[in-house]
């Protein structure tokens, strides 16, 4: 085993983790994405998410790899657009940029090959800015802590079923971690083509609950999420480090960390704060710091 | 947001197609639209345009008019009595009609609408209400409608009050109308609940109850203090100003923001003198009635009257021949209502018989894309033809009711005579000559040839008075309703009541008049 090679790895992932959270965390206090006039994200649509990740990794098991990466590039590409959008003012330089990425995506797959170091690279960068921006979409609409407490529960129960107890998560890693938009951050772990991976899933749990707490809750709230999600990734990645576990179920960690925080900052707060509720105490907070810098 | 998106998809396939609306898919917009709301604090002007569906060029429209006016025939002819009798008497063949054709099928007249009501509802329909005019004009009609029908129009009328921003959850609304209006009360009422809106069916009671009501102090949390809407008839509305200006009352004694009136003609002079009550207020002021449901017409700032084309085919024919009104002409108002607005009743160019003007050149406005008319001029039965024309209610009320000398309600009546018409009205003083001479010179402004004007000072003193929807009034038991005594009610500027005169007729005995 090469140690150095597998510390680096162990960096890079936590390095992306940290990145995407912080990133999510900035860019939700920065910029508002377009999100859709009518409707909030409730929990019927926790359920129509729940049903998707039950059914689509068994899609991406039968589907042909072409179609899969296909569909993946299309996923990636038409987020990356969305979060786009309050960045770059231009229509044409926005799709200039994104395209640009899915160029950027290919030429390094063809190039260094599927499990180098700059197709990794290039890939993680992508899902980074991939987790932000659904974080950022979730949040934004109207996602209530609730609901991400109760898709957090839900998918402790269904990534130690899917991860620890059947094969499936393993079977879906080893397929798509071989193609062009892949859903994980990943970095080579040994010089065998050992490599070591965070599924995008995972990101965005521990990206967007720090977004909907700090909504609901305020911005100690967020701040604590941020602390512990991030914490519990460093635990998991040194858990399986001390134990050699090939492949741990994240949200086991994440999932009760969530239901933990949502409970106790509910009987703390009471009840959630809407978006305009969010937004007035924000600004608010604002105008304080501003007079107060005068 | 998926199942919003899915029931944004169901809305759009039947206006695309003409499928009956799915209910269930409106109340869904219609409660997505208050989470909205109350998520983010206001609704966004794409919502609105998402819901509306795009605007129309001419040729489209005439397309898109002349399919759902076939699919209605079709189904009138196959399926209701009196248009089955009608197409095979004029030999065509609905299925097959050309635009040009529509105006071969002879106007479906009021009378017979009101004779044989069960003529016109559809025999695989299931009606579930048998609603009526109130009949103002007349022997009321009834109309029939689906459960569906009913569900579907509560729904897109909270869709349409939230869209707008003119009712939202905090809003207390109060239904001053008939009870009698039940079409309109139950769909006004059921949209502002599904918006989340308090709804109080206050009834049409006193205006001293009604002013007691609009003054009195709520504590409901999440609620506005006070009463923030008013849905009610320009005549009750106008007793309610009177009164209140006549107590004293200013715009601080009320919390309304918006009024909605109609039902009757909105003069310039109720609206300026309910703002001198209520505040800048907004009127609202709708066309909409019971045969022709849920056709409305839209007034815009440049005083035209804009119907939605995918609703009706709405035509203003003239008032002598019956040929379409030329440019800046007056004709009445003859709507086809179509699906998948209208499924149970089927009317076929139904004479409303409600005078507009066809506008003089196509309008410039914001709603150009719309079909538009001028405002109303008020009900055929009730105009006067003479031998200098026409005079229509409009015109005679806009000259009364802008005049101080006249009390709110304007009172009044008005026929055709040799060489013009006479016109009688109740003002505050009876015959002054200051009174008279205001008078005289609105009317004349207005176009009415007066020949003979009668003031009087007692409503009973009135020959023939134009009928007003506010006295269709609900008798009441005292000594309270809700808090507020229907004949003492109301509020000290800062305090929940105060004395107001009492009502010159009790609950009791207005019910036998």
């Amino acid at each position: 085993m090469d140690v150095a090679m597998l510390l680096t790895a162990e960096l890079a992932m936590l390095g992306h983790a940290a990145a995407a959270i912080v990133l999510g965390w900035l860019y939700f206090g920065r910029f508002a994405l377009a999100r859709p006039p009518i409707g909030i994200f409730s929990l019927a649509d926790v359920g129509f998410l729940l049903g998707g990740i039950v059914v689509v990794p068994m899609l991406y098991l039968v589907l042909p790899l072409w179609l899969v990466a296909g569909l993946l590039a299309l996923g990636a590409l038409s987020t990356l657009q969305l979060a786009g959008e309050p960045l770059l003012p231009g229509h044409q330089a926005l799709w200039a940029g994104v395209l640009g990425f899915g160029v950027a995506e290919i030429v390094a797959f063809l190039m260094a090959g599927p499990l180098s170091a700059p197709f990794f690279l290039v890939n993680n960068v992508l899902v980074v800015m991939v987790a932000v921006a659904i974080a950022n979409l979730w949040a934004q609409s109207g996602m209530k802590a609730r609901d991400a407490a109760v898709l957090g529960a839900a998918l402790t129960i269904y990534d130690f079923v899917a991860t620890a107890r059947l094969a499936l998560m393993g079977d879906l890693f080893t397929r798509v971690a071989e193609l062009p938009f892949s859903p994980l951050v990943a970095w080579p772990a040994g010089p065998d083509g050992r490599w070591l991976g965070l599924g995008l899933g995972d990101l965005l749990l521990a990206t967007v609950f720090p977004l909907v707490l700090r909504k609901a809750y305020g911005r100690p709230a967020g701040l604590a999420a941020l602390a512990l999600g991030l914490s519990a990734v460093v635990g998991v990645v040194a858990l399986a480090h001390l134990t050699a576990i090939s492949i741990f179920p994240v949200m086991v960690a994440l999932g009760p960390l969530m239901v933990l925080q949502y409970i106790c900052w509910t009987r703390l707060r009471g009840p959630e704060r809407t978006t305009w509720q969010y937004r007035q105490a924000d600004a608010s907070r604002q105008h304080q710091v501003s007079l107060t810098v005068v | 947001m998926l199942a919003e998106s899915f029931a944004q998809i169901r809305f759009a396939i039947s206006l695309i197609f003409g499928v009956p609306f799915d209910a269930g898919s409106l109340e869904r917009l219609a409660e997505a639209l208050r989470q909205t709301r109350h998520e983010f604090g206001a609704i966004e002007p794409e919502a609105a345009e998402l819901l509306a569906g795009p605007s129309l060029d001419e040729v489209t429209r005439r397309d898109v008019q002349l399919r759902r006016f076939r699919a209605q025939a079709v189904r009138g002819a196959r399926e209701t009595a009196y248009y089955g009798r009608l197409f095979a008497q004029l030999g065509l063949d609905p299925s097959r009609l050309r635009y040009e054709e529509i105006a071969r099928i002879p106007p479906t007249p009021k009378e017979a609408v009101r004779e044989q009501p069960d003529d016109f509802v559809r025999r695989a329909a299931q009606p579930a209400l048998r609603t009526v005019t109130t009949g103002t004009t007349g022997l009321p009609t009834a109309i029939c409608f689906s459960r569906e029908e009913i569900r579907s129009y509560v729904a897109l009328g909270a869709i349409s009050l939230q869209a707008g921003g003119l009712v939202d959850s905090a809003d207390v609304v109060q239904i001053s109308t008939s009870a009698r209006a039940t079409l309109g009360n139950t769909c006004f009422a059921g949209a502002c609940e599904l918006a989340g809106a308090l709804v109080h069916p206050a009834g049409l009671v006193s205006a001293e109850h009604t002013l007691g009501l609009l003054t009195q102090r709520r504590r409901l949390a999440g609620k506005r203090g006070q009463v923030s809407v008013l849905s009610t008839y320009p005549s009750h509305l106008g007793e309610i100003v009177e009164l209140g200006l006549r107590q004293g009352l200013r715009p601080a004694d009320f919390g309304l923001r918006r009024i909605f009136v109609g039902g009757e003609l909105v003069t310039e002079g109720v609206t300026a003198r309910a703002r001198r009550l209520f505040g800048d207020v907004q009127i609202f002021e709708g066309y909409g009635m019971t045969e022709t449901w849920p056709l409305a017409g839209l007034h815009c700032p440049d005083g035209h009257l804009h119907f939605e084309p995918s609703q009706a085919l709405v035509e203003v024919l003239d008032l002598e021949a019956g040929a379409p009104a030329g440019p800046g002409q007056a004709g009445t108002i003859v709507a086809t209502p179509f699906p998948p607005y209208r499924q149970t009743t089927i009317l076929l160019r139904y004479d409303t018989r409600d005078v507009v003007r066809a506008l003089p050149e196509p309008p410039a406005c914001a709603l150009r894309h719309r079909p538009a008319t001028g405002v109303l001029q008020g009900k055929l039965s009730l105009s006067a033809r003479h031998d200098e024309g026409w005079t229509f209610p409009r015109q005679v009320l806009e000259a009364l009711e802008a005049l101080d000398e006249v009390p709110l309600p304007a009172r009044c009546g008005f026929w055709a005579v040799p060489g013009g018409v006479v016109v009688e009205v109740v003002t505050r003083h009876g015959d002054q000559p200051a009174a008279r001479r205001a008078i005289e010179r609105a009317l004349g402004e207005r176009g009415v040839p007066v020949c003979v004007l009668r003031l009087v000072s007692d409503r009973s003193s009135l020959t023939r008075p134009l009928p007003l929807r506010g006295d269709l009034r609900e008798a009441t038991f005292g000594p309270s309703v809700d808090g507020v005594s229907p004949e003492r009610a109301a509020p000290p500027r800062d305090a929940a009541t105060m004395d107001l005169t009492p009502d010159p007729l009790s609950g009791a005995e207005r019910a036998r008049t």
